[in-house]
């Protein structure tokens, strides 16, 4: 659209000027812009986007702009960011080399705002990019900063921005042909900071990161000893390397190495992508940028982004998006090179080195943490590394500094506990995945973080909580979640939402907690809220407060909402009424919500809470009422402070008399919260309730699955929660309720898809899953496809429900084609255990389908077969297979009394295939063959002259085209060799000569 | 402006589809009887994925992680699976790329035996709507017809339309969610 605009503005300029000489052509356009500001600007962008496509005339409209235009360029430089900002990748090159040509141009005239642009653009060379087209930029801004240098001089934040920059680029061209390029970086670089040194301080700690990977470069070298010996030689305001490593990078400068397109796809993955859904986004970006080898410098940068930019709102943070440090892990495990790797290591730990509490931020630390934290079990080697390196940093950083690097890595672990990132450090740093030598330096290096909480010292650590606790749940609204969603992790985020203000204000700062400290009983403080409660609204709040038993509590409830609804009721109130509410109720969220023992009148006690007189209220008023809406926002405040309230709300629905029939209400909830639709917000409710009590999932789980179907009978995830954590009692019971006909777990269309997915799971999760779904009575024939899927020793859960399933079933030719369609493998007996049963059981019915498989996968032109197979990975039947499967079954079968292979149609079918076999086949499986041999069609004596006439019988034509059928089929038998080592070529190969075997038919 | 479907409400027979997804995997080329270069590409939205038959050279051009509008696209049934076209006078176009959530599951081409007797029954007439109707650029035939991928994969200057500069945030709201492990 903007480019359909900027096409009508060329068009405007160019109908304008149209045949007049260049001083009429000056006129008319002046003339125009005087008509108003929308002419201004079309004239303006349409000069501009010439300028942009048509090199020669860029010096004419350029000094057309100039003299034209009225607002300082505005216009022209709003354009020219959004450009940069949002498509500079996607421009062709005539069009990038003339915005380079205008910037230089806008710099040169010293129009204001141009610094601005000039940083914009140097946004866009990208790091770790050498290709000819991000070099060209590099040197091309380059060329304008040191021709412009005076005005350069006169923007501290451009000086900044382009050291910065620079410093950074030098790193990516230390090769020979660059080496020219380089050092007209360095000689920029080097000017500026020794003339400019305290604009160049502004950048903070990441400019020492910077100078050190560059510290080789003979002048770097020279400024090192400076930096270091004679500081003031920098600036007399400079006192040393210290002052610089204490004060923290603004998040400007770490960003700036950051193309748009690199900071718009991370930032997509940090705030949408949902945790185990990351690997095709992570191997674009990898595809992207992270390939080659010079593109491994750019790690560092996208460390410094996550840890220092990458802070993520508390809604992010308690739901299952992707967290930040699963995205460190990878940006750590795929790196190529040693040097890069070291440094990324560095990069992740920059900001432990000199860590304050009073000016760091704990987002900037915790992604360190939580890395090793979580990767101490699936890659030790992992968190061993980083402690190695975390443990090896402190000496080796910058030994006159040790002292301050040491406290500055115990700060930050310090820091770590008491803000409850992780409640222990023991069980990291004294694990026994680690080896002994970097458990004994950790004790070493960190004996206060080391000793294990045994019983004594655990006694001192819960008074330590406490404390610790009591002086923070002053203004902290908590969220008792056991370790976020990942896993069941004591790791617990944090968040400082402001920067500067964290320390006095802490009221925003959500955190999750350990179950085990919420129980401690704290007294609710409501101070830091309640004033700014209007007076009557107040006057109930303390009311609340004060009193104590139940009744009371719930009559003044009733008054509190009574007073929500009235028409005066100042709505922004609402959060802080609801922070009040989630404070002085948390009692009630804590412990178990299901009564012991499930009574009728239990359980109308158990909804008697004041929480769930809102619930009650709701229940009671029409939809269409103008309070339901105010109530539904309450809910959704006190939802943002109290995710329980959630789960509550469906126990409500479902236990209350009250709310009978209502728990549709549940989904105007859903919609009214910030998560904003039903599915999300029930598979948040549902997992908050299966940490926190699973009686009650299983309680609620007929009613979810019944009023919610489109939401729960397609969701692996929702069963998954549910077979994660019940046992067998509460396994038996809902396969009681699915019998009875109160719950419905599984849809025949969408059956399939889940049991595929429930292959990854546990194995008591399987066979849970498997029960549930047997409970049901879905014809096993819908499921039968799965077989596909099922490897030998991958899949030993759903093989053997399957194969006991298999058993009671009269076999159709899919399940026999499927059986079948199994590779063949020494060890796995599935195919044979089930085909034996069946040829005792149902000879005649398995003998026909097996002849109709024989028959038909011995004719069908291959080339169908192949393409199938070319579109999925899935098992697939060949002729071979079925004949290994067959021997085997012969085998099995040898020394019983079973006549399975004594009926005519399984005769019929070997002689069928063995007539067209080539030899190898004929031999491997000439025991099976030899069956058939003995045996002639009873009455083919009389009509035997007849039937030899037609070329298609497989015997006559086996005389006439033993040359051709021999070489094609020798061919495809090699073919389908070779294809368990390489599957791609030979199957191409395959095809290529069944399509001259069909042809030949 | 027209409205989009989502996957899974893709069935067999729909016709004049317009369909948002993000491409997942490219498969390997096939070439037809008539030389036409096919690709089986599964694509995506936030409500599950599905396969795509590409025809020709646009094949060539899609890579994984773009993000594409289908017009006028149908779906059919193809050896059993559910399968999505571009249909005559239909194009695939490229309006973003990455920033789009989706779901993997359910896969709605997954073989599925209801569809097989379909299959069975309109082989003839899908096949050739195949090779006459395959793609939407083949189906022109004559060198007037540009492959509008092409401009949004070489880039544009500003004189061109190919790109659509809001191309990066077509997904709506995510709702649906698979399992986290």
């Amino acid at each position: 659209h903007s480019q359909e605009r900027l096409e009508r503005c060329v068009a405007i300029v160019t109908s304008l000027t149209n045949g007049l000489s260049e001083r009429e052509a000056n006129d008319a356009i002046t003339a125009n812009v005087c008509k108003g500001p929308q002419q201004h600007e079309e004239v303006c962008l349409g000069l501009f986007a010439l300028l942009l496509t048509e090199p020669s005339q860029a010096q004419r409209c350029y000094r057309d702009l100039t003299l034209v235009n009225r607002d300082g360029m505005n216009v022209i430089l709003i354009k020219i960011n959004q450009i940069l900002m949002e498509k500079f990748l996607k421009l062709q090159d005539v069009c990038r080399t003339q915005l380079v040509w205008l910037v230089r141009e806008l710099v040169k005239s010293g129009v204001i705002g141009a610094d601005g642009i000039l940083m914009t653009l140097m946004k866009q060379i990208a790091g770790g990019d050498i290709t000819n087209k991000n070099l060209w930029l590099a040197e091309n801004v380059l060329d304008i900063v040191v021709e412009q240098r005076e005005w350069v001089l006169k923007s501290g934040m451009l000086i900044a921005m382009s050291v910065y920059t620079y410093l950074r680029l030098i790193v990516d061209h230390g090769t020979p042909a660059l080496l020219v390029l380089r050092q007209k970086e360095v000689d920029f670089c080097i000017g500026l900071l020794r003339e400019k040194f305290m604009e160049c301080f502004i950048i903070g700690r990441d400019l020492v990161r910077l100078l050190q990977i560059v510290a080789r470069i003979p002048e770097m070298e020279l400024l090192w000893k400076d930096l270091l010996h004679n500081p003031q030689a920098l600036s007399p305001q400079f006192t040393g390397l210290l002052q610089l490593l204490t004060a923290r990078t603004s998040r400007k400068f770490l960003a700036c190495r950051l193309t748009p397109d690199m900071e718009t796809k991370l930032l997509f993955m940090t705030s949408r992508v949902r945790f185990g859904q990351q690997k095709r986004y992570q191997d674009w970006f990898q595809r992207q940028y992270l390939s080659t080898a010079e593109s491994q410098s750019l790690r560092c940068d996208l460390i410094r982004y996550i840890c220092g930019v990458v802070h993520p709102s508390n809604e992010v943070l308690s739901s299952d998006i992707l967290p930040r440090w699963a995205i460190i892990g990878w940006l750590l495990t795929t790196c190529t090179s040693n040097v890069a790797a070291s440094n990324a290591k560095l990069a992740l730990f920059y900001d432990w080195l000199f860590f304050s509490p009073e000016k760091d931020s704990i987002m900037n630390i915790e992604p360190a943490i939580l890395v090793m934290h979580h990767s101490m079990k699936p890659h030790p080697a992992i968190t061993a590394t980083l402690l190695d390196f975390m443990c090896r940093i402190i000496p080796h950083f910058f030994p006159p500094l040790e002292g301050q690097v040491r406290q500055g890595v115990f700060n930050s672990l310090t820091f770590i506990m008491e803000k409850r990132v992780l409640a222990h450090l023991a069980p990291l740093f004294d694990n026994p995945k680690l080896d002994r030598e970097l458990r004994s330096m950790l004790r070493e290096r960190f004996p206060e973080f080391c000793s294990s909480p045994s019983p004594p010292t655990e006694g001192r650590d819960e008074v330590k909580m406490e404390e610790s606790v009591s002086l923070e749940m002053d203004n902290h609204v908590l969220l008792d979640k056991e370790g976020g969603c990942y896993d069941n992790t004591e790791a617990a985020f944090s968040d400082d939402e402001e920067e500067i203000n964290n320390k006095g204000n802490k009221k925003r700062e959500f955190r999750f907690h350990p179950i085990k400290e919420a129980i401690i009983e704290e007294p609710a403080d409501i101070t830091p809220y309640v004033d700014q409660l209007d007076d009557m609204m107040k006057e109930k709040v303390l009311q609340l407060q004060k009193g104590s038993d139940t009744e009371t509590h719930c009559e003044v409830m009733q008054e509190i909402v009574d007073l929500i609804l009235e028409e005066d009721f100042d709505s922004e109130q609402m959060s802080t009424l609801a922070s009040c509410l989630a404070e002085l109720f948390k009692g009630h969220f804590r412990g178990d919500v299901l009564p012991d023992e499930i009574t009728e009148e239990s359980l109308e006690e158990s909804v008697c809470k004041p929480v769930c007189l809102v619930f009650r209220n709701l229940c009671q008023m029409q939809e269409d009422n103008s309070g339901f809406s105010v109530l539904l926002e309450m809910l959704a405040e006190l939802y943002q402070k109290q995710p329980k309230i959630g789960y509550h709300l469906l126990y409500y629905l479902k236990a209350s008399k009250a709310a009978m029939g209502k728990m549709s209400l549940y989904e105007s909830f859903a919609q009214a919260t910030a998560l904003g639709d039903l599915h999300t917000c029930l598979m948040m409710d549902m997992k908050a309730c299966q940490e926190d009590d699973i009686r009650l999932l299983c309680y609620l789980t007929p009613s979810i699955y019944t009023e919610f179907p489109d939401e729960t009978l397609r969701s692996a995830e929702l069963l998954n929660m549910i077979v994660a954590v019940i046992d067998s009692t509460q396994l038996q019971e809902l396969m009681c309720h699915v019998m009875i006909g109160n719950l419905v777990m599984f849809r025949k269309d969408s059956v399939l898809n889940i049991l595929i997915q429930s292959l990854d799971w546990e194995t008591f999760e399987q066979y849970s899953t498997w029960q549930l779904f047997l409970a049901h009575s879905i014809p096993l024939e819908t499921i039968i496809p799965i077989l596909q899927h099922l490897k030998y020793k991958e899949h030993p859960e759903a093989l053997s429900c399957l194969l006991l399933q298999l058993r009671r079933e009269k076999p159709s030719g899919e399940m026999v084609k499927m059986v079948l369609s199994r590779p063949c493998h020494p060890e796995d007996q599935f195919t044979t255990s089930i085909l034996r049963h069946w040829a005792a059981k149902h000879d005649d019915v398995l003998g026909e389908h097996i002849k109709a498989l024989l028959i038909k996968n011995n004719n069908l032109p291959r080339k169908r077969q192949s393409l199938r197979s070319s579109s999925s990975k899935l098992a697939q039947l060949t002729l071979e297979q079925i004949l290994e499967h067959m021997d085997n079954l012969r085998l099995n079968l040898s020394n019983t009394k079973n006549s399975f292979f004594t009926q005519t149609p399984i005769l019929q079918a070997l002689q069928h295939v063995q007539a067209s076999c080539d030899e190898a086949h004929k031999m491997r499986f000439s025991d099976l063959f030899s069956l058939a041999e003995e045996y002639e069609e009873p009455s083919s004596k009389p009509p035997k002259s007849r039937r030899k006439a037609p070329a298609s019988s497989p015997r006559s034509r086996k005389g006439a085209a033993t040359p051709v059928s021999n070489e094609e089929e020798s061919a495809s038998s090699s073919a389908s060799e070779e294809e368990d080592s390489k599957p791609k070529a030979p199957k191409r190969k395959r095809k290529g000569s069944s399509a001259v075997a069909s042809d030949s038919d | 402006m027209t409205t989009e479907t989502h996957v899974k409400d893709i069935k067999p027979g729909l016709k004049n589809l317009n369909v948002i997804f993000i491409v997942l995997e490219t498969g390997r080329v096939t070439k037809t009887k008539d030389g036409h270069e096919v690709r089986t590409c599964k694509v995506a939205d936030k409500t599950g994925s599905i396969s795509i038959s590409v025809w020709d050279e646009v094949g060539g051009l899609i890579q994984t992680g773009d993000i594409i509008r289908l017009t006028k696209g149908y779906a059919s049934v193809f050896k059993g699976c559910l399968t999505l076209y571009t249909g005559r006078g239909g194009e695939l176009l490229k309006i973003g790329e990455f920033c789009m959530v989706y779901s993997e599951v359910p896969n709605f081409s997954e073989p599925n035996p209801e569809y097989s007797n379909m299959d069975q029954m309109k082989n003839k007439t899908v096949r050739g709507n195949d090779t006459t109707n395959g793609n939407g650029v083949n189906s022109q035939g004559s060198g007037s017809s540009t492959t509008p991928l092409q401009g949004g994969r070489a880039g544009s200057g500003v004189g061109s339309r190919a790109n659509n500069p809001g191309g990066t945030t077509v997904n709506g709201k995510e709702t649906r969610r698979s399992t986290k492990r």
